[in-house]
């Protein structure tokens, strides 16, 4: 489902380059559920950005369902997403001026379903938010939040979900009530679903786990 | 999703306000003003056409062809006859004056209203047309002369009329009242029974024309060819000077205003599209990871856009005409006129300005948001792409030229403005440039509230550049329209000040010159001096005899002008080449008038002959000078030392103010001195006034639009920097800072920017008014000294006022709520 190959990423920095990714090499087979774990700094976060097609390689490739993304430009990249990919963040990104309703309206009408509304409100529903669709996000709390954003993230269907730390900004409470949601729709989906987290007890109810570190796989385990 | 609904949420979520209302304005100004300026010329061209009664007029000294009417009427014209000659006039066998008989068809005046009242100096009432045939209407002035009432008997060569009123007024009585005797009306058709006009009469024949446009040019042009010798074409040109040039002013300022209010409008729109781009950018970036490309970001942005600008250039049409009206409606008394429809030009000028905004200022930023990465959802910190190229500020400064030249139709105007835009531009960013970076403080200094904000400012200091030429820009603009406007408004009060000569008095023999002067007294009516007249006419400069020529200019030098003596230089008057003689100077010299001095090719030194009475008198022109001939005031083209014109027939003259209570004194006056000419101007001074006054609340109106469209500039500026200082202060509120500290830092940081703009734009407002007034406008500078306390101030209150109010959040939520909702 996705794959990767000696995955380069530098920047410019203030007195030279430097090396965020140092050729990484991965292959995530479709429904399985893979941790990137490691450090603050190791690189999880710009390995999902290039994956998920959000940025560019300095060097190597990225495939995701057969297609190579370095082929594609960013307008065909967004499209591929709008198409096949999900995502959950840590800092929930929801639209402040749209409403909890709306926000998961967005990626249906990206995708033109034309009954976007209605399948908007079954997923707030799923998520045991029915009772909030008029509300704003700042009228929210954390973990309604982030509720709504994985009612966004699995709204459209993705074959591939990406959640970046998305226990990050929540109790261990609410995350853990977060986190079986998220698997939970997962399962009943069959979505492919890329985790990067440091919380070891996410990570472990993953297939996999890879563990990076200073840019490198350091070990993957199973 | 439709643009529509994105623009309802952000409408919802207060994300439009400045951009919206940047646009509203933008289309109110262009369409109410220009709305309201077509309108007041329409009418003002009405109203100018009121001072010849016609909108074309074919004067004659032989009868007008007849066929020259029939053309006209066959063009769908009005037409109308009138004829003017001296007679004399009686009421029974004793009385008799010599009158200025004018004689009028059923349906003169074509343009504008005759003012006539039942008494003699009652109070005047309009009517639409002249006297009925075998009446007559006669000056106020001859019921006294003759010793007649309303009701008796007038005769005119052979035949006799009734005198049924006063005739107080005519559209086209001319502003060349002298030599001309008390005024009788009658009708055209009654002219054969008087028998008076024969061949060779003294008469002026004149053929009034009215009616469109396009008749009108083609009348114009089928005439032309066929006037002879004697007969002249006249049109609005030739009226009233000093209504004239204050409402050309009027007009320009309301263009000058117009123009600074669309610049003003356009930076505001500038900011908020701005504001608004940055305020999408996670939008974008969120719309982009869940797969949205850049064309359709680009086509949502775009059409919002398209959307907000049709709704923008509704309200604001419907404003611009509501402004507009409102004005007609509140002065419609004032107006002399019934105001003149503006046609669908000034509304469709409001769409054309709003879609050049959009285009030239709302659109660049917007564009860019399509090239906003998707990674922005993982890491925030990613740089925006609304960085301006040079390319944007091109298409910015042209857009702004061509409205500019567009809406003004001023080449000069537009330089003028664009230059003092120019300098004060790069003064206020060097300037600014120079303070506010200076040296770089580290550290936030939230020891004390000064060091605070000091170290704020420096700290963002390009912003802050940006910022203070921005609120320079925008004060400086507004302070502009002030200082032009105060200036305008006092130079015509103290044209026309409470108390203006509405009376003038001529024909005073010596000996009636200490009696007049005491009835003057008596009734304490304010008057001038009493000045002597002597008839002279000009017959040789240089001793070359002036040539006979038929050129009226040629005639008007030749005919015969008054003169006068005077040892000092007359009030109002300012030598502008030559020296003024000594006191009881007994050499023969002259003053002349400028304008006169320059038709006759005179200069100081040039030795002028004249021929008074019998007598020839040859003077050296001793200077030149300049005077006001819209001030009311007596006026001479030409002043000698009184020991020159010693021994020369002389009248004397004098004006002076008589309030409308007081007009009975007239009727005491002229039987007590029946053979002094009282002249009547208070209708006309009492017209220009009314003018005056309503054009200077036009002025106010559109002065107050114009200060919404700055008020805008200056929150949009503001609010460009909250978010930053308003993350800054909630953080250091997180730490413990009490808000004292941070709304004192805050205080003192607007205000320091305040300050800064505030002085600039003194500085710049006053050099650009100066450019303005001496180059563009043709008045006087004055410097107001007073601004340089009044300009910093505002800075000071505006932008320290705006900038609290907008970063009130901070001090009023809790930080924890401010820190999530950025």
């Amino acid at each position: 489902m996705i794959k990767t190959e000696n995955l380069l990423k530098r920047v410019e920095v203030a007195g030279g380059q430097l090396e965020i990714l140092k050729g990484i090499d991965l292959e995530i087979k479709a429904s399985e559920s893979v941790a990137i774990v490691g450090a603050s700094g190791s690189g999880k976060s710009t390995l999902l950005g290039l994956m998920a097609g959000l940025d560019e390689a300095t060097a190597g490739k990225v495939w995701i369902d057969g297609i190579d993304l370095q082929q594609l430009d960013e307008d065909e990249r967004a499209l591929l997403r709008a198409e096949k990919v999900g995502f959950v963040f840590q800092s929930f990104q929801l639209l402040p001026s749209l409403t909890a309703l709306e926000n998961v309206m967005l990626p249906l009408e990206l995708a033109g379903h034309k009954d976007a509304e209605s399948r908007a409100a079954g997923f707030l529903e799923r998520v045991e938010l029915a009772e909030r669709v008029t509300h704003y996000p700042s009228q929210l709390s954390g973990g309604e939040q982030q509720r709504v954003a994985i009612a966004r993230a699995f709204a459209a269907e993705p074959v591939i979900l990406f959640a970046d730390e998305p226990t990050g900004n929540l109790d261990t409470e609410t995350g853990a009530h977060i986190i079986d949601l998220l698997f939970e729709i997962n399962r009943e989906q069959g979505t492919t679903l890329v985790l990067v987290t440091h919380e070891t007890r996410l990570a472990e109810r993953c297939d996999r786990r890879v563990r990076l570190h200073a840019g490198a796989v350091v070990e993957a385990q199973t | 999703m439709t643009a529509l609904r994105m623009l309802l949420r952000d409408w919802r979520g207060g994300e439009l306000g400045v951009l919206f209302a940047a646009l509203v304005i933008a289309v109110t100004i262009v369409a109410g003003i220009s709305a309201f300026t077509t309108r007041l010329q329409n009418s003002l061209e009405q109203e100018s056409h009121r001072f010849l009664a016609a909108d074309r007029v074919v004067s004659s000294s032989t009868e007008v062809n007849n066929s020259w009417g029939e053309y006209a009427l066959s063009q769908g014209l009005q037409v109308a006859n009138t004829l003017s000659f001296p007679s004399m006039v009686y009421a029974g066998d004793e009385d008799m004056v010599l009158a200025s008989v004018k004689a009028v068809s059923d349906n003169y005046p074509l343009r504008g209203e005759l003012l006539r009242s039942d008494q003699p100096f009652a109070a005047p009432q309009a009517i639409a047309n002249g006297p009925a045939a075998g009446t007559v209407w006669i000056d106020s002035r001859l019921f006294a002369l003759l010793d007649i009432e309303v009701g008796a008997q007038l005769t005119i060569g052979e035949a006799d009329f009734a005198v049924t009123a006063a005739i107080r007024s005519e559209p086209d009585q001319g502003s060349s009242f002298l030599g001309f005797g008390p005024r009788v009306l009658m009708n055209y058709a009654d002219i054969p029974a008087t028998e008076v006009v024969q061949v060779g009469s003294r008469v002026e024949y004149r053929l009034l024309l009215a009616g469109d446009t396009d008749a009108l040019d083609t009348t114009v042009e089928w005439l032309e060819p066929r006037l002879q010798n004697g007969e002249r074409l006249l049109d609005v040109a030739s009226s009233q000077q000093s209504i004239g040039s204050a409402l050309q002013r009027a007009e320009q300022f309301l263009l000058l205003a117009g123009s600074l209010g669309v610049v003003l409008a356009a930076v505001a729109i500038a900011l908020g599209a701005r504001r608004f781009s940055e305020r999408h950018y996670d939008y974008v970036a969120i719309m982009k990871s869940l797969g949205a490309t850049s064309g359709r970001i680009a086509r949502l942005y775009g059409s919002s856009l398209l959307i907000l600008g049709a709704a923008a250039t509704l309200l604001g049409a419907l404003l611009g005409w509501s402004m507009q009206s409102l004005f007609f409606l509140l002065f419609a008394d004032a107006l002399p006129v019934t105001p003149a429809p503006s046609g669908p030009r000034p509304y469709l000028m409001g769409m054309f300005t709003a879609l050049v905004c959009l285009a030239s200022f709302a659109w660049p930023p917007l564009r860019r948001l399509g090239k906003i990465s998707p990674l922005r959802v993982l890491r925030r910190d990613m740089p925006g792409m609304a960085q301006r190229t040079v390319q944007d500020y091109l298409v910015g400064l042209g857009a702004i030229v061509l409205l500019m030249l567009w809406y003004s139709r001023d080449v000069n105007l537009t330089l003028a403005v664009l230059a003092g835009l120019a300098c004060s531009a790069l003064v206020a960013a060097a300037a600014a440039t120079l303070l506010l970076r200076g040296g770089r403080l580290a550290g936030m200094r939230a020891g004390s509230v000064w060091r605070l904000a000091l170290a704020g400012l420096q700290r963002r200091g390009a912003a802050n550049t940006l910022q203070v030429v921005i609120f320079s820009m925008a004060i400086m603009l507004l302070l502009i329209l002030v200082l032009v406007r105060t200036s305008l408004i006092e130079e015509w009060q103290t044209q026309l000040p409470q108390g203006t000569p509405n009376h003038f008095l001529i024909n005073i023999s010596p000996e009636q010159v200490n009696p007049v002067r005491e009835a003057l007294d008596r009734k304490a009516v304010l008057s001038q001096p009493l000045y002597p007249m002597v008839r002279g006419r000009v017959t040789h400069i240089n001793a070359e005899p002036l040539g006979r020529s038929d050129d009226p200019e040629e005639g008007r030098r030749e005919r015969e002008t008054n003169l006068t003596w005077s040892d000092a230089v007359p009030p109002d008057n300012e030598v502008i080449a030559g020296s003024w003689w000594e006191a009881d100077s007994a050499q023969p010299l002259v003053s002349l008038e400028e304008g006169i001095a320059e038709s006759m090719r005179i200069k100081v030194g040039d030795t002028v002959t004249y021929t008074v009475g019998a007598r020839e008198l040859s003077v050296t022109v001793a200077s030149i000078r300049r005077l006001d001939w819209g001030s009311m005031q007596p006026n001479f083209f030409m002043v000698f030392p009184p020991a020159v014109l010693q021994g020369y027939p002389a009248t004397f003259m004098t004006s002076f103010y008589l309030g409308g209570e007081e007009k009975q004194f007239l009727n005491q006056f002229i039987r007590e001195f029946p053979t002094v000419t009282v002249i009547e101007m208070d209708v006309v001074v009492q017209q220009v006034r009314a003018i005056v006054s309503q054009v200077s609340a036009a002025i106010e109106l559109v002065l107050g639009v114009i200060l919404l469209a700055g008020a805008l500039v200056l929150i949009a500026g503001v609010q460009a920097s909250v978010d930053a200082r308003l993350l800054e202060s909630a953080i250091l509120r997180a730490l413990g800072a009490p808000r004292k500290l941070i709304l004192g830092s805050l205080v003192i940081e607007f205000g320091v920017l305040g300050l800064f703009a505030g002085s600039l734009a003194t500085l710049a407002a006053e050099l650009s008014v100066y450019i303005l007034q001496t180059q563009a406008l043709d008045m006087s500078y004055q410097p107001s000294p007073l601004l340089w306390f009044l300009g910093p101030l505002v800075g000071i209150v505006l932008i320290g006022g705006l900038g609290v109010w907008n970063c009130r959040r901070v001090i009023s939520s809790p930080p924890l709520t401010v820190l999530r909702e950025l």
